[in-house]
């Protein structure tokens, strides 16, 4: 076993909020052309017909106040260009303008979703994804929405869902928290306060509260050194008055919300483990977003194992049922250690002979295999996920090569 | 921090006009909301009334509900409300303004 895994005894998880791989990290192809992102030759049709590329042209906030489709029968159109469910259609990712514009979004504003960032504009992420490992082939578990793909980071399932629905656990499957408590384990959620609370509700706030914490707690735990074996960070998903008089802007990034106080709260959480040389060497960070929020991505989702389960018609709203076999559109992960060489990239669909697909069913998945080592109570499709601990090495960077953030 | 570290890269500030908590929610907070709804029904108390979720419209009517919810459902989470350093430096500019009314007053006297 690598040091790296062998020293380590924290794994953190960072889940964002609705941005596809393309549109915040696909600029750094032109730097380093192992990281699968963009030429600058991409196109989409609009509606009347004219290619459009995609444009390096991203804004913090207020381009994509219109909130892009990201529900189950939008994203088939923007995985499909339009092609209705039948056999032998075949992917092309030609369908996010399409998409946008039905919408009620102007022909020029529907083009905002080809747009990308410029990797100078996302200090924060641009840091950590050169810095340490960005995985090429991240996809969500689901071409669908927020819940259902944040359940396959909680339980490795959905349980049939491919909505925003609510959903009760019918099946014996329990959550990582649960197993990893169970197992005599330390496992929290925190959620960033309780203004704007957790998306994880109804299973487990109600049945579990003992798991939760909220972020404050979060740096005190770093701190004090009392951070469980296993933490999931939520940030936070509304603008809403502080105690004492102050402002809480949204971190979640999700359209519409400021990109950039997510980028604060991505460098806050990397240097509340940082700057604890004890949690720095012993922990692995795990910075990820759950969907792909509409936006652009030139990668065609790869087909999956099934969980099992199989969503109908009438629950997709395409027609044709789901068996959860393919999985949703790419998004930015990147993994943070000082035991990861500087600039990894973790090959992904591009390469066929090593590269790994990489899915949210891989977080309870490789939390499981590492603490608890076998464990049946779970998917096959958890079970067969790739672990992302693979990028940790036998070499401790020295900290003088390792940044800090000054937010 | 107190330590000083030789590789440091610099975060832009989000401006102050991207905080608007009477924007209108998205669908992903609506449907958090009607999670916390259904939770709501099973621990709704006899002769009291369901939260209608129609009149939630903003961000700022969000999170108060959310709030609402999660310190019946998480008491631990709740926060203590800081004391604010402005209210300080108010008192402290209002006790100076007082003192030196009152030096001139002397001085006129």
């Amino acid at each position: 076993m690598p040091a790296g895994l062998d020293k380590l005894k924290h794994i953190v998880v960072l889940m964002m909020e609705n941005r596809s791989f393309d549109h915040m990290l696909g600029g750094l192809m032109k730097q380093n052309p192992r990281i699968n992102g963009l030429t600058g030759n991409e196109v989409n049709p609009d509606m009347t017909g004219t290619m459009v590329k995609v444009q390096p042209n991203a804004k913090f906030q207020g381009q994509l106040d219109h909130d892009p489709d990201h529900h189950f029968p939008g994203v088939d159109l923007q995985i499909f260009g339009g092609t209705p469910p039948g056999a032998g259609r075949a992917a092309n990712m030609q369908g996010f303008i399409k998409s946008y514009a039905t919408q009620g979004t102007s022909t020029n504003a529907s083009r905002a979703i080809m747009s990308y960032f410029p990797p100078d504009q996302l200090p924060v992420l641009t840091r950590l994804a050169t810095e340490y490992a960005v995985f090429n082939g991240w996809f969500s578990s689901i071409p669908g929405p927020t819940i259902c793909n944040r359940a396959f980071a909680h339980y490795g399932t959905s349980f049939g869902n491919v909505d925003m629905n609510l959903f009760y656990i019918q099946d014996p499957i329990p959550s990582i928290y649960e197993r990893m408590i169970q197992a005599g384990h330390t496992a929290k959620i925190y959620y960033y306060d309780q203004q704007s609370s957790t998306m994880e509700i109804v299973n487990l706030l109600k049945n579990q509260p003992k798991i939760f914490g909220s972020y404050k707690q979060f740096i005190a735990d770093c701190n004090g050194n009392t951070l469980p074996e296993y933490s999931f960070i939520e940030p936070c998903y509304n603008d809403h008055p502080g105690p004492g008089g102050g402002q809480i802007l949204a971190s979640d990034q999700h359209p519409d919300h400021n990109v950039r106080e997510g980028e604060k709260f991505i460098a806050n959480t990397y240097n509340a483990i940082r700057t604890n040389p004890q949690l720095w060497e012993t922990t692995a960070l795990l910075v990820v977003y759950d969907e792909h929020g509409g936006i652009y991505d030139h990668v065609v989702p790869p087909a999956v194992q099934s969980d099992g389960y199989s969503a109908s018609a009438a629950k997709t709203g395409t027609g044709e049922a789901f068996n959860f076999d393919r999985l949703g559109i790419r998004v930015p992960a990147i993994l943070v250690s000082p035991y990861i060489p500087r600039g990894t990239v973790v090959a992904g669909p591009e390469d066929p002979n090593s590269g790994r697909i990489f899915e949210h069913a891989c977080i309870p998945g490789t939390v499981t295999s590492f603490f608890l080592k076998n464990y049946d109570n779970r998917t096959i499709r958890e079970k067969n996920s790739q672990s992302f601990l693979t990028p940790l090495t036998n070499t401790l960077r020295p900290d003088d090569d390792c940044w800090v953030f000054a937010v | 921090m107190d330590k000083k570290y030789k590789l440091v890269q610099k975060v832009p500030k989000t401006p102050k006009s991207a905080y608007n908590h009477h924007r209108f929610i998205s669908s992903l907070i609506h449907h958090q909301l009607k999670h916390f709804n259904e939770l709501e029904k099973s621990l709704l108390k006899a002769g009291k009334k369901l939260t209608d979720l129609s009149r939630i419209k903003t961000e700022l009517h969000a999170s108060k509900y959310l709030k609402k919810m999660t310190a019946l459902l998480h008491p631990q989470g709740v926060e203590k409300p800081q004391k604010t350093v402005r209210r300080k430096k108010v008192r402290k500019a209002a006790k100076v303004r007082a003192k030196s009314k009152q030096v001139k007053r002397r001085r006129r006297a």
